[in-house]
């Protein structure tokens, strides 16, 4: 049996890198995303509600939800909780590292491994992809309907789910990839080949969930998602004046390196964070959320 | 002395067994988190029977005037739109099946009041909702608008053409 929706979210963590990585991000989306944790807490939070019996008949909604498979919200969370590339020993180890409110990153160079450009380019679109599929299943559209998504960047991102947005821009695009990312995507998602595709480890996770019979088309889906989604990224970009030198900056309140380690740093976010299965339960719990309320 | 070690070590497993499991406080969703997975329901939320969300989309009220509706979900018996001004969320508006959870229709015993001619119940602080033809819930959720104003948005339903889909 799959463990309960509440305990999953009661055991969101308060405090680890993950949590420090988005706080370093609030420049880009100012008091979008707050931490929120705990399965009473985010009822209360999303619904204003303090009433003991509503707050009850809301959470028991909820799970029931959450339990039926054919609603898709198991579907969506495993997806977010697959897609991450966590190394849980290495993210201990730094924390406990720790020297007053910064991690030096140099004691632990040897255990990152910077992501292949290749890799990280087909790394951000997968995660582009779990992102389409995932909204698709918590909302209640057919898996493939990436226009839906797009509408729905514009005008109904918010909080956790434009948190996550940014840190995908920002940890899996601009500081691993440089300013020029979604030039280099778009030219190696061009040359990309399905056996190439095959032998990426994103890929062979989640594979199975992407719409398309076989690895020619499902590199078809993520070439549409990438193409419909890259004008949104690229005015999310200039609008707010991001370059990896920017992000840097902010990251320095909790990381110590230096700036010729930029992949270092990148490989280093890539593996001691999982901002996509934190903030993915928590988009996926206000969702669940507020058509139970709407449902008593 | 062999058979007081062969004694003494279930003993001491089953003290262990009994402090931890004290220590954790049952959640006060265990019971649903049970019936929901191995009850005669289980696994089963929503019935085969209910609407399908995209449906109820037409009967929503037209934004204008400054506001501005984003459909948010639309899942089998169920639809949500959020109600935008400026760019900001003001309401939450919803439709939804109650063939899925009869219970819901329980509330509604205690209305005193009509819109159109369906009743209508405040429910907590920030919810005020109608049944529509004994069938279909509206709902106007909101921490900033008034009751009356809930009121006013459920009234800009099409609640009349609603009640005619099933």
């Amino acid at each position: 049996m799959s463990k309960p929706i509440y305990e999953i979210v009661d055991e969101l963590p308060q405090n680890n890198i993950t949590i420090m990585a988005l706080r370093a991000l609030d420049f880009v989306v100012p008091g979008e995303w707050e931490n929120l944790v705990g399965f009473e807490n985010t009822i209360r939070e999303v619904t204003g509600e303090t009433d003991e019996e509503m707050i009850q008949a809301i959470g028991d909604r909820a799970i029931w939800l959450y339990n039926d498979k054919s609603q898709g919200y198991q579907r969506a969370l495993w997806l977010y909780q697959t897609v991450d590339r966590t190394d849980g020993a290495l993210a201990t180890a730094a924390l406990a590292n720790k020297v007053g409110e910064t991690i030096p990153l140099f004691g632990f160079l040897n255990r990152i491994t910077p992501n292949p450009d290749k890799a990280q380019a087909i790394d951000l679109c997968i995660k582009l992809v779990v992102e389409v599929v995932a909204f698709c299943q918590i909302n209640g559209l057919p898996g493939d309907s990436i226009g839906d998504f797009v509408g729905s960047l514009t005008d109904n991102y918010s909080k956790e789910s434009l948190m996550r947005m940014a840190a995908l821009v920002c940890f899996d695009g601009l500081i691993p990839l440089g300013p020029d990312f979604l030039l280099k995507v778009g030219s190696i998602l061009d040359d990309l080949s399905t056996s190439t595709l095959e032998e990426n480890n994103t890929f062979n996770r989640i594979g199975e969930a992407i719409p398309g019979e076989d690895s020619g088309s499902k590199l078809g889906f993520i070439n549409d998602s990438f193409a419909s989604v890259r004008g949104w990224m690229s005015g999310f970009v200039e609008d707010r004046g991001l370059d990896p030198q920017v992000i840097m900056s902010h990251l320095h309140g909790f990381i110590e390196f230096s700036d010729d380690k930029l992949d270092y740093v990148a490989g280093f976010l890539d593996m001691t964070t999982n901002y996509y299965e934190h903030t993915g339960t928590q988009t996926l719990a206000r969702s669940l959320i507020e058509r139970a309320i709407a449902e008593i | 002395m062999l058979s007081l070690r062969k004694f003494i070590a279930p003993v001491l497993l089953a003290f262990l067994l009994l402090i931890t499991s004290c220590t954790q406080a049952p959640s006060r969703f265990e019971q649903a988190q049970k019936e929901s997975t191995q009850g005669t329901q289980r696994n089963q939320a929503v019935s085969k029977e209910a609407e399908e969300g995209g449906s109820f989309n037409k009967f929503f009220p037209a934004a204008g005037e400054g506001y501005k509706l984003v459909f948010s979900q639309e899942k089998k018996g169920f639809a949500q739109a959020k109600l935008q001004q400026n760019g900001k969320d003001v309401a939450v508006l919803t439709i939804n099946d109650i063939i899925s959870n009869s219970s819901a229709k329980d509330k509604f015993k205690q209305s005193t009041e009509k819109i159109d001619g369906y009743p209508v119940v405040n429910q907590g602080k920030t919810a005020t909702a109608v049944l529509v033809a004994d069938r279909y819930q509206v709902k106007v959720r909101s921490t900033t608008l008034t009751e009356d104003e809930r009121k006013e948005w459920l009234d800009k339903f099409d609640l009349n053409s609603l009640a005619r889909l099933k």
